[in-house]
C-alpha cells in the first residue's frame, strides 16, 4: 500500500515526504543520544551529590557537642556561614553540580526543540493532507502525531527531573537531616519522573524509525 | 586383591579432589561478587528507610506530584533487581554444592565398596608425599559439610528477605558477613596443600 501511495504522490511531495521521514527518524536518534548523555550526566552527578552529603555528614558530626550545648536557633545560623567559609571542597563540589545540572538544562533545551520541530512537522502534514493526515505512516504504524505525542511525553518526564535536580541542587547542601539528604540522593539517582514506559517509549520510537531492528 | 581396589580409590581421591580446587575458585568468586550485591542492599534498605521517615510535605520537595509512590516504586524495583543477581550467584553456590556432594558421595560409595579388601592398615597408612586415605577422606567429608551448610544458610538468609521488613534488609550485610568462616575455608585449602603431591602422583 505504502508503495501504491509513494507512486501516486507527484514528485514535489515526495520529497517532502522524505524529508518528513528524516527529519523523524533524526529527532529518534537524537532523542537516544540526549538521554544517554543525561544518563551518563546522571551517575557524574550521583557521585558529586554523594560528596557534598558526607561533607555535611562529617561536618555535622564535629559540630554536634555545639548544636547539644546552644539552643537551636542560634546555633544554626553560625554553623551554616561556617559550611560556606570553611569548607571549600563542598563549595567545589556545589559547583561541579551545578555544573552537571546545567548541562542537563541544555539537553533538555534540544529535547524542547525537538518536541517543536515534531510539532512542526504534524502541522505541516496537516497543511498537506488535512485533518485525517497522510493516508500511509511513513515508517511502520505511527502515524505523525504519535511522534509529535511520544516527543512530548519523553519532554515532559525529562522536565519534572530537571526541576527536581534542580531543587536536590539547591537544598543539598543545606539539609542537616540525614534521612532527607538520603531521600534527596535517591531522587537523584534513580529519577522517580523516568518511568519504565518512558523507557519503553524510548525503545518503540527507535524500533517504528528503524535504528532498533524489529 | 587389595592392591586394585586401592588403587581404584586413589584415582577416585584424585578426581575428587581436583574437583574440589576448581569449585572452591568457583565458590570464592561467587562470593566475591556477592559482597557489592550485599552492599548495595543494605544501601537500598537505607533508602526505603529514608523515604518512609521523611514527611515529603514539608520538606521542599513537597511541590513535586507523588513523589513519594513513584520513588518507592523506583527502590523497590532495584531491590527487586539486586535480589535476582543475587539469586544467579546462589545458583552458583547450589552448583558447587551439588557437585562437591556428588562426588564425595562416589568416593565414599567406592570405598564402602570395597571396605573388606582394605585393611586398617593400608586406611592410615600415610608416606611423606602422600596422606593416609582416612585424612583425605575425612577432608573431603568436611569440605563437602562445608559448602552445604554455607549454601543453605546463605540461601535461607535471601529467602527471608522482604521488601517491607526493612530491619531485615538492612541487616543483611552484617548477618551475611557473618556467615563468612575464613578458618573452615582455610582447612580446604590446607587439606588441597597437602594432597598436592599425591595429586601429581599417579
Amino acid at each position: 500500500m505504502n508503495e501504491k501511495h509513494s507512486e501516486a504522490t507527484p514528485p514535489g511531495r515526495k520529497g517532502n515526504l522524505t524529508g518528513s521521514a528524516r527529519k523523524l527518524k533524526d529527532n529518534a536518534a537524537d532523542w537516544h543520544n540526549l538521554i544517554l548523555k543525561w544518563e551518563r550526566l546522571t551517575d557524574e552527578g550521583s557521585a558529586i551529590a554523594n560528596k557534598i552529603v558526607n561533607y555535611r555528614i562529617s561536618e555535622t558530626s564535629v559540630k554536634e557537642p555545639d548544636i547539644v550545648l546552644v539552643d537551636e536557633g542560634s546555633s544554626e545560623a553560625p554553623s551554616e556561614r561556617r559550611a560556606h567559609q570553611s569548607n571549600p571542597e563542598l563549595e567545589e563540589e556545589c559547583v561541579n553540580l551545578q555544573n552537571i545540572v546545567d548541562k542537563m538544562a541544555h539537553i533538555l533545551l534540544k529535547m524542547e526543540k525537538i518536541v517543536s520541530n515534531e510539532t512542526g512537522v504534524y502541522n505541516l502534514e496537516m497543511f498537506q493532507f488535512g485533518v485525517q493526515g497522510r493516508p500511509a505512516p511513513l515508517f511502520q504504524t505511527w502515524s505523525t502525531q504519535q511522534f509529535a505525542e511520544v516527543s512530548s511525553k519523553l519532554y515532559e518526564a525529562y522536565k519534572q527531573e530537571l526541576a527536581l535536580k534542580r531543587t536536590i541542587l539547591q537544598e543539598l547542601a543545606h539539609t542537616t537531616n540525614t534521612h532527607l539528604s538520603m531521600v534527596y540522593l535517591s531522587c537523584w539517582l534513580y529519577q522517580p519522573y523516568v518511568e519504565d514506559n518512558t523507557k519503553l517509549t524510548l525503545e518503540s520510537l527507535l524500533m517504528e524509525t528503524g535504528h532498533r531492528a524489529l | 586383591m587389595s592392591q586394585p581396589a586401592l588403587l581404584l580409590l586413589q584415582q577416585e581421591l584424585r578426581k575428587c579432589f581436583q574437583s574440589v580446587q576448581v569449585n572452591k575458585e568457583v565458590w570464592r568468586s561467587a562470593l566475591v561478587e556477592c559482597s557489592p550485591l550485599i552492599s548495595s542492599l543494605g544501601n537500598l534498605a537505607e533508602q526505603l528507610r529514608a523515604l518512609k521517615s521523611v514527611d515529603l510535605a514539608s520538606t521542599p520537595l513537597c511541590h513535586f506530584p507523588d513523589l513519594q509512590p513513584r520513588l518507592q516504586h523506583k527502590l523497590a524495583q532495584a531491590v527487586d533487581t539486586v535480589l535476582g543477581k543475587l539469586s544467579e550467584k546462589i545458583e552458583t553456590l547450589q552448583g558447587v554444592r551439588d557437585s562437591t556432594s556428588k562426588q564425595v558421595f562416589a568416593v565414599f560409595q567406592l570405598y564402602e565398596q570395597n571396605a573388606d579388601s582394605l585393611d586398617l592398615h593400608t586406611c592410615v597408612a600415610r608416606s611423606a608425599t602422600s596422606p593416609s586415605i582416612a585424612d583425605m577422606l575425612e577432608w573431603l567429608q568436611d569440605a563437602e559439610c562445608y559448602y552445604r551448610v554455607q549454601y543453605i544458610q546463605r540461601k535461607n538468609l535471601l529467602w527471608t528477605l522482604k521488601p517491607d521488613d526493612l530491619t531485615l534488609m538492612e541487616a543483611a550485610p552484617k548477618r551475611w558477613a557473618s556467615l563468612d568462616s575464613p578458618d573452615k575455608e582455610e582447612r580446604i585449602s590446607d587439606a588441597l596443600f597437602q594432597v598436592s603431591f599425591f595429586m601429581e602422583s599417579e
